[in-house]
């Protein structure tokens, strides 16, 4: 058979197809099919097989087979001796020819695809390694393959095999990348057991505040939920509050519980805790790079007025500005050494109070949305955990309708201005 | 006769196929199909024509190759219609003409599968059942 210009185009046009199959994200079975259905139609081969190559245990296994159908799942063992004969192999050999030391390996197959008369056996290697075997019938013509005809065939099985390469290493990528997510997730999941601990023992150093912490960083979660925010954001918001009181581990205990007012040097102390938290946090890089300046801006007030370095509006993180509200609401709601848990509608109405002077009016509104939405039943119980039932429900629902739909005399948050 | 997407017809003992303009994998694969289901409602003779089709590749040879040997392994024929000059050289080229029969028309097909069924001894005596 010549080798016309028409047949030409046609085997470009099958090496192009091939090319477009190898390269695509196919299932690997439809690619192995579609494979060999390009090789067959190329030089109108009658039947044929593919066989991929597995070196635990070492066998080939059919993975796709025009003519016999039967034959997908048929497996040969295979020696290393045959094995490494096969990869060293360079090109065909066909029925009747010298099989290179391949003679048992040529009958065992012959005789298990004894429905696939086999008259070209082709070896599929890639970068050294041996990926499978084709096994092909003779052309639909009955004709002989004439020596460019096989170098057809050696081509595109060298294209089949970087095709089960490919797949190969995608699979071990995707294997590898699910184990790294798995690890990953495990990391956090250990960070995030750390962060548990270390907020419980910032707890511990007073009685009083046992579980605070822990009821903070729920509340600024579900706010800053409330609020839009998601992923990493609301992760470190939520790392945040754990972690807002860590540097209250360098103030003195009798500072912390001292039920009388303090006195300004006791103060001092005291409001050196968001330092101390930002120092001892600051050398967190990952995966919570913000929570360190979070922690050292939950004592800053919207209008400036607040301390470490007097912030305003937006200056102040958003996070930040969520822990100020769950904080505060936290420390109304449960007991201090100077003073008993006040009433709910106490509680609100000092937040009330306090909005856009302490706290920001979208993150009031957001904790009013959330708040009635719980007393209503219509969300689970995170912010009103501590609020007992001692509260007249419809006057505090009004409340806080009235405050979530936007506190009457407070301006929207007014942004970065100068101190 | 519409039979998985895919046009066709009978005309007395034969069932004409149309592949298409593009044979490819797609077509390819429904036509064996669409074969398969003639081949199982006992019709052994196949016409298809490709009157419409500009196009064949690789995957498409090899499915029609699939097609004529399931109606050969079943003692039917199969006799290719109005293919355009690309296609017949292609087919030539490929070895497929010395082994299929190939008319210039729908008609011819079908005379030309009448002639052969015709002189053909009975498949029940060929099978020694008579």
């Amino acid at each position: 058979m010549k080798l016309t210009p028409r047949k030409m185009l046609h085997t470009l046009g099958a090496l192009a197809d091939l090319g477009v199959e190898i390269s695509s994200t196919h299932d690997f079975d439809d690619l192995m099919n579609t494979s060999l259905h390009t090789l067959l139609g190329s030089l109108a081969i009658r039947k044929g097989a593919i066989a991929v190559y597995n070196a635990r245990p070492r066998q080939l296994k059919i993975v796709a087979a025009k003519g016999p159908a039967a034959l997908a799942g048929v497996c040969i063992r295979l020696t290393k001796d045959e094995a490494d004969r096969l990869t060293a192999m360079d090109g065909a050999f066909q029925e009747g020819g010298e099989p290179g030391g391949l003679l048992s390996f040529a009958e065992r197959s012959r005789a298990l695809l004894s429905q696939l008369p086999a008259h070209v056996t082709i070896p599929m290697v890639a970068r050294g390694d041996l990926m499978g075997v084709i096994f092909t019938s003779g052309k639909f013509s009955g004709e002989p393959f004439d020596s460019e005809e096989t170098a057809l065939i050696e081509m595109i099985t060298r294209h089949v095999g970087v095709g089960v390469y490919n797949h190969r290493l995608l699979a071990s990528v995707r294997r590898k990348a699910m184990e790294n997510r798995r690890l990953y997730r495990d990391l956090r999941e250990t960070y995030q057991s750390t962060v548990k601990a270390f907020a419980a023992a910032i707890d511990l150093k007073d009685a009083y505040t046992k579980g605070h912490s822990d009821r903070v960083a729920r509340y600024s979660e579900a706010i800053a939920k409330e609020m839009g925010v998601t992923g990493s954001d609301l992760e470190h918001i939520s790392v945040a509050a754990y972690l807002h009181d860590i540097g209250k581990i360098t103030v003195d205990r009798a500072i912390i519980n001292n039920p009388r007012p303090l006195t300004e040097r006791e103060f001092k102390e005291l409001n050196t805790h968001v330092l101390t938290g930002y120092e001892i946090l600051s050398s967190i890089s990952r995966p919570w790079n913000k929570i360190a300046y979070m922690t050292k801006c939950h004592h800053e007030r919207v209008d400036g007025s607040g301390y470490p370095q007097g912030l305003r509006g937006e200056q102040i993180p958003l996070g930040a500005r969520i822990v100020t509200v769950a904080d505060s609401f936290d420390a109304m709601m449960t007991d201090r050494p100077y003073r008993s848990r006040l009433p709910l509608e106490r509680a609100l109405a000092e937040v009330g109070k306090n909005v856009g002077t302490q706290f920001d009016p979208a993150v009031v509104r957001a904790f009013c949305r959330l708040l009635l939405r719980e007393l209503n039943g219509e969300a689970p119980r995170v912010l009103t955990s501590t609020s007992g039932r001692g509260y007249d429900h419809e006057e505090v629902c009004a409340a806080l309708a009235s405050m979530a739909a936007g506190p009457e005399g407070v301006e929207p948050l007014a942004g970065s201005r100068p101190n | 006769m519409i039979t998985s997407d895919v046009k066709a017809k009978l005309v007395g003992e034969a069932a004409i196929i149309y592949p298409g303009p593009y044979l490819n994998q797609l077509r390819g694969e429904r036509i064996e199909r669409c074969c398969r289901e003639i081949l199982l409602d006992g019709v052994r003779n196949l016409v298809i024509n490709f009157e419409e089709t500009e196009l064949v590749n690789s995957i498409g040879i090899s499915l029609l190759l699939g097609v004529i040997d399931a109606v050969d392994e079943s003692d039917g024929k199969v006799v290719l219609a109005n293919l355009n000059t690309s296609t017949r050289e292609l087919f030539d080229v490929l070895g497929i003409l010395s082994k299929v029969e190939v008319a210039g028309s729908e008609e011819a097909a079908l005379s030309a599968m009448a002639a052969s069924n015709a002189s053909a001894p009975d498949p029940k005596l060929k099978a020694g059942l008579l």
